[in-house]
């Protein structure tokens, strides 16, 4: 039995109809660890983060999180769930609730933490993303950044084991991305296994340990950032810098 | 001559009262049952069992589908034929209890269909439950979708509960054509019987409307 990581792809394979998405994935994240995942559109970064907590079935091979494999009939797909945070592009706050009430909405439903502690620990969180003025606004009060803050406590609310990122400062005015930014820093200095698909090399040089590089469904590079941004070694990840450092 | 029939056609208020008593408790009672069972099909309908969906799709469409004097006489006149007797008040509340729950699970099924993807995603995404899912993320959202269109289908439930009459439950339709036989004047009895209908109809449409307007500006929670 070989070693497992929190995350571990074993040759996962995934088609979208006759479109070959993930191509024979093999990628393993070990406990604490940071990886930043980066690609052209359409490269299939987004379905493999995706993959991870099951908004995603894969075709074949193998995929094991927190020592469990995906798709065998023994794992409990929705308690898995709950031991990973996931951040989307589009935030996805629950338009209907307060940010205090979209922070505690899992924690009071599906951990069962009464309801004045999950308000508590609610209040503390959102302090600690830098909105503690902002408990009882609505989703449609705050700016995109504050939404994405929010989402962040959302997920940290449920003390997950891993936190998974969907490009989460792609829709943000450029003004705001770094206040989001911050908050991911913290997350991870904090010791949280965290895969990352973004684009904020800064972000990428400053906490991760690994940048994977995908183009066309399949894992081209991956490598510590300074090698990665330094001396890229395939023509694609070249090219894919040139267009991203550019500006 | 019209004063006569005045006097005569208020002689026959407590028929009149008890007529639209009967309507008022046949829509009541097959409005609340309607709204559950309504919600029930919407929900599973929108389930993602393709069994159970198709099944629920072709059972509204047959109801939307034929006319509902058609259906109450089908249920009145043709299930004793297999034994099973029913007077006319559970005929009735059968009948008006099945059209109201096929024309609302259709106006759930859409409004939970409004609601993005992404709010399913994030909800599944932090370990809610089906149910959970459902009660905490879904419905509240499409309830700004549905409680127009919703409140709207209660004043037509009420309207079309007029047709019960026709397997001779006494309801505010019933007691006009009775009335009409002392007094023969249709136009004035037959405009009575619109107003009573107007009278229980009216706030209804004016509540469809507010929460209309309600709903397009409201951000947070759907209140009443």
């Amino acid at each position: 039995m070989t070693k497992t990581g929190m995350i571990d792809f074993r040759g996962v394979n995934k088609w979208f109809g006759a479109l070959n998405v993930l191509k024979d994935i093999t990628l393993s994240v070990e406990p604490r660890e940071v990886v930043v995942v980066c690609g052209p559109s359409g490269s299939g970064k987004s379905t493999l983060i995706r993959c991870i907590n099951g908004l995603e079935t894969i075709k074949d091979g193998d995929l094991i999180v927190d020592g469990q494999r995906l798709g065998d009939p023994a794992t409990n797909m929705t308690q898995l769930r709950t031991e990973i945070g996931f951040v989307f592009q589009s935030f996805n706050l629950y338009p209907h609730k307060t940010a205090l009430e979209n922070v505690t909405l899992a924690p009071i439903h599906v951990r069962k933490i009464p309801r004045t502690e999950a308000e508590h620990a609610g209040r503390e969180l959102l302090a600690k993303v830098g909105l503690a003025d902002k408990v009882n606004a609505y989703p449609a009060q705050l700016s995109g950044g504050q939404q994405q803050r929010v989402a962040i406590a959302r997920c940290l609310g449920m003390r997950p084991k891993i936190m998974l990122f969907d490009e989460p400062t792609s829709a943000l005015d450029p003004e705001m991305i770094s206040e989001v930014l911050d908050v991911m820093v913290a997350v991870a200095e904090e010791g949280m296994t965290m895969m990352v698909v973004t684009h904020e090399m800064g972000f990428a040089r400053k906490v991760a340990r690994r940048v994977v590089f995908m183009d066309a469904g399949a894992i081209v590079e991956s490598g510590t950032p300074d090698e990665f941004f330094s001396h890229p070694r395939t023509d694609r990840s070249r090219a894919f810098l040139s267009k991203i450092l550019r500006h | 001559m019209i004063w006569q029939q005045f006097l005569s056609l208020a002689g026959s208020y407590p028929l009149a009262l008890r007529g639209l008593g009967m309507t008022v408790v046949l829509s009541l009672i097959s409005l609340v049952l309607g709204t559950l069972l309504g919600f029930g099909l919407g929900i599973l309908r929108t389930g993602g069992n393709r069994l159970i969906s198709s099944v629920i799709g072709a059972w509204v469409d047959l109801i939307r589908g034929t006319p509902f004097l058609v259906q109450i006489f089908l249920i009145f006149f043709i299930l004793p034929e297999f034994g099973i007797e029913l007077d006319a008040f559970t005929a009735g509340i059968i009948a008006l209890t099945n059209l109201a729950a096929c024309f609302i699970c259709e106006i759930v099924a859409a409004g939970i269909r409004s609601v993005p993807t992404g709010q399913v995603e994030a909800a599944l995404a932090s370990g809610l439950s089906r149910w959970q899912r459902m009660r905490q993320v879904v419905l509240p959202q499409a309830m700004r979708i549905v409680l127009p269109p919703l409140v709207g289908q209660y004043v037509l439930l009420i309207k079309d509960s007029s047709v019960v009459s026709a397997i001779g439950l006494t309801d505010l339709t019933r007691v006009g054509w009775l009335v009409v036989q002392r007094v023969p004047n249709g136009l004035l009895v037959f405009f009575l019987v619109g107003v009573g209908y107007f009278i229980v109809c009216y706030p209804l449409i004016m509540l469809a409307r507010r929460l209309e307007r309600r709903m397009g500006a409201a951000h947070g929670e759907v209140q009443l």
